[in-house]
């Protein structure tokens, strides 16, 4: 990464923005601080930050709709600081296009990894010509629809590679079960994620070295799928 | 049975006999047909001159008829016994005398007497019919009412004995009561102007009975085994409870006498309201239930957030710690905030502790002497760290000696001082004015905040509550208040909250107290 990535940090407990500033100036970051929903739109379209960290509890706005407002015009990678009671909030912002998210309370290490995960997918999105995602021992050749793992080709129905293209695509990214099942199965499919489960189930038999414990196809429970580039740390 | 029991025949036929004592009414109806005959005879044997016997006879029938139709039956028989005499002197040959020629005109005279016995004996039928029907719509009426009343009633005790209240008065008994069996001893709502004491014996040997099962007893034309008993003199009826089959216990009443069939309703509306009564109760009891339950989710909700962001916040700064490379300025400001964020941790479990305490009526008082001006110097101790960006002004006046148990009204006041600290505005001024009265200490908080919004005033003091408007502002947990109640209604006192005149929310704190003469 060329320069220090610039991040704007919003949440109005103040608790929160004296512990994280120095965490996030300490591993290399430049920070800047919003209190409010208006403050954040504000910074973020007079200096456009590299990652938006954003607590969906503020007392101006919604959160929810700070992110769709951030996401009309900016494709700046959001990570969410949720609470676990406020999961369809979570949802909601995953589906306005926030990147990722993490649950309070959260432990530096976690925040630090999804940060680090969203900048690199950012980095990695601009330096290449997007025709291949290489990760791992997997290639994905999207214009030949040819998917190769350890050297063999995988054979994958038209459904199968759909979907890994499109999470291949948003790399490093949730993407909820509902945006998932819109993509790929239409709008009236949104209500029906067991035809979902099923097709991730027969993607991974295919493509994981281990479809037990998978590798690129990660689930993040009642939310949605992540392909990751890199193995999770556990 | 024992042998002071009875049936109630006798009790009805006794009173059936009150109504057949001879009446101002009756002598003058009598007096009506006498008179009516002898007219009638006076108008025939002046003016008409009448030879024809028969005409004179069908007019004293007439009379008769009408007289037996409207009148006792007595009254009826005299009446004809004075047309027949009459009939007889003036008109019967030989006429001036009481002799009686043709055998045929004895036909005329039985004629008058059969006819007066038998119209008598069916309009009397007829008016015993009548009266029945009466007393039975004042009755059905009656039981009407006892019936609406009976849906409005509430749970509890108070409303069976309201209920036994009422049955006197409306039935017009001298003594009322309902019996429930309660393990071996009875409980009893009685009512009405007579003090009689059921021996609780008999009601068991009542109950036994029954529980026994249903028999019909013919002579009352009912089903619920009604029992008697005399106590002091005083005939009383006890009537099984029932709901459904099932006895639950029992009914008893005297002084007036009631029909059988109407204690049987009046029974069933009875058994109907203590049924009603005990499912309300139930009822009560599970909306206290629901309601705790209700609490537990709102807590669970308001922890959520208030645990989640301090816990967080501890984390990363103990974690910025560890890193060797902080400045020391950081590292102190690091240490700091973790120190803060346990405080309000600490804060927000005494919180919960102390609202569980008030919850389970376990907050103790220890009753002291203290000075007005130390109570509120250690409330403003508890939340010192809270108050640091506010001005604080202290009145107190006087400030005399009072009897209160210091350490909840300093806790009571610290959590109003919290609450004004956090939604005044940083850098203004919170009053504090304390001063022993007549009704006993009275300490006000006034702040130069937003004040309270209508909306919110009635909710102040609801657990979780949080201003509407304020509520994305501050970081309050919604308890604050509702401890400061919890805390002075243990000691009878009381809170309330108002917008001060000149702008900002005032609260105000009375504590019940004794106070020293300041001369003492």
């Amino acid at each position: 990464m060329s320069g220090t990535a610039r991040i704007l940090l919003v949440d109005d407990e103040a608790a929160i923005q004296r512990s994280l500033v120095p965490l996030l100036q300490t591993h290399g970051y430049d920070v800047e601080v919003a209190g409010t929903g208006q403050a954040a739109l504000k910074a973020a379209a007079d200096r456009p930050p590299d990652l938006i960290v954003l607590d969906l509890g503020l007392p101006d706005l919604d959160g929810t709709e700070v992110c769709r407002r951030l996401r009309e015009d900016s494709k700046v990678p959001i990570i969410i600081l949720s609470a676990r009671d406020r999961e369809t909030d979570k949802v909601r912002a995953l589906d306005l296009g926030a990147d990722d998210f993490v649950t309070k309370p959260f432990g530096p290490e976690e925040l630090l990894a999804r940060m680090r995960v969203a900048l690199r997918r950012v980095a990695a999105d601009s330096g290449e010509a997007s025709g291949l995602l290489q990760a791992g021992d997997l290639t994905i050749d999207y214009d030949r629809r040819r998917v190769v793992r350890g050297g063999s080709e995988i054979r994958l129905t038209p459904k199968e590679f759909e979907l890994l293209s499109l999470l291949a695509k948003n790399h490093d990214r949730v993407l909820t079960h509902r945006a998932i099942l819109k993509a790929v199965w239409g709008p009236n499919a949104v209500n029906q994620p067991e035809h979902l489960w099923a097709l991730v189930a027969q993607l991974r038999k295919k493509i994981e070295p281990d479809p037990t414990a998978p590798r690129y196809l990660l689930s993040e429970p009642w939310v949605g799928y992540r392909f990751a580039t890199s193995p999770p740390t556990s | 049975m024992g042998g002071t029991c009875r049936s109630d025949a006798e009790v009805a036929v006794s009173s059936s006999k009150l109504n057949r004592m001879p009446k101002w009414d009756d002598l003058a109806r009598l007096a009506a047909g006498v008179g009516g005959v002898s007219a009638a005879t006076l108008v025939y044997t002046r003016w008409l001159a009448a030879s024809n016997a028969t005409t004179v006879a069908l007019t004293f029938l007439l009379i008769v008829l009408v007289v037996a139709a409207t009148s006792r039956f007595w009254v009826a028989a005299v009446t004809s016994v004075a047309a027949m005499l009459q009939f007889n002197y003036f008109f019967l040959p030989p006429v001036g005398t009481w002799t009686i020629a043709d055998p045929q005109n004895w036909v005329a005279l039985f004629a008058f007497l059969a006819v007066s016995l038998v119209a008598s004996n069916l309009a009397d039928r007829a008016r015993e019919q009548a009266r029945e029907a009466r007393a039975r719509r004042d009755e059905v009426a009656r039981l009407f009412d006892l019936s609406r009343e009976v849906l409005l009633t509430t749970e509890g005790r108070d409303a069976i004995a309201s209920l036994a209240r009422s049955i006197a008065r409306r039935f017009d008994l001298a003594y009322f009561a309902i019996t429930l069996p309660r393990g071996m001893e009875w409980e009893r709502f009685e009512a009405g102007p007579l003090a009689i004491t059921l021996d609780t014996n008999q009601l068991s040997l009542a109950f036994a009975g029954a529980q026994g099962g249903l028999e019909f007893d013919a002579r009352e034309r009912t089903y619920s085994g009604h029992r008697t008993m005399t106590v002091a003199g005083q005939v009383v009826r006890l009537v099984p409870l029932r709901v459904g089959t099932k006895p639950i216990g029992l009914m008893a009443a005297t002084g007036r006498p009631v029909e059988p069939g109407t204690l049987d309703a009046l029974a069933a509306v009875v058994a109907i309201a203590i049924e009603r009564a005990s499912l309300l109760e139930d009822r009560k009891a599970a909306e206290v239930a629901r309601r705790g339950e209700e609490l537990k989710t709102a807590l669970l909700a308001s922890l959520g957030h208030d645990l989640r962001t301090p816990l967080t916040a501890i984390r990363v700064a103990a974690s910025n710690l560890q890193n060797a490379g902080l400045a020391p300025e950081l590292q102190r400001e690091q240490s700091e905030l973790i120190l803060e964020e346990a405080e309000r941790l600490g804060r927000l479990f005494e919180n919960i502790l102390e609202m569980a305490r008030i919850d389970a009526g376990t907050v103790a008082t220890d009753l002291r002497w203290t000075h007005p001006s130390e109570v509120v110097t250690a409330a403003r101790g508890q939340v010192e760290r809270l108050l640091r960006d506010h001005l604080i002004e202290v009145a107190v006046e006087p400030d005399t000696p009072v009897r209160i148990d210091p350490r909840l009204t300093a806790s009571a006041i610290a959590h109003v001082l919290e609450n004004a600290a956090q939604y005044a505005p940083a850098r203004s001024t919170i009053s504090v004015t304390a001063s022993v009265t007549g009704e006993g200490l009275v300490v006000s908080v006034r702040d130069r905040g937003p004040g309270v919004a209508p909306a919110d005033l009635p909710r102040l003091f609801e657990r979780f509550y949080r201003g509407s408007t304020a509520q994305a502002h501050t970081s309050g947990t919604g308890m604050g208040l509702s401890i400061a109640r919890g805390l002075l209604a243990a000691q009878h006192g009381r809170i309330w909250g108002e917008n001060a005149a000149g702008g900002g929310a005032q609260f105000t704190l009375v504590v019940p107290a004794e106070a020293k003469e300041l001369a003492s």
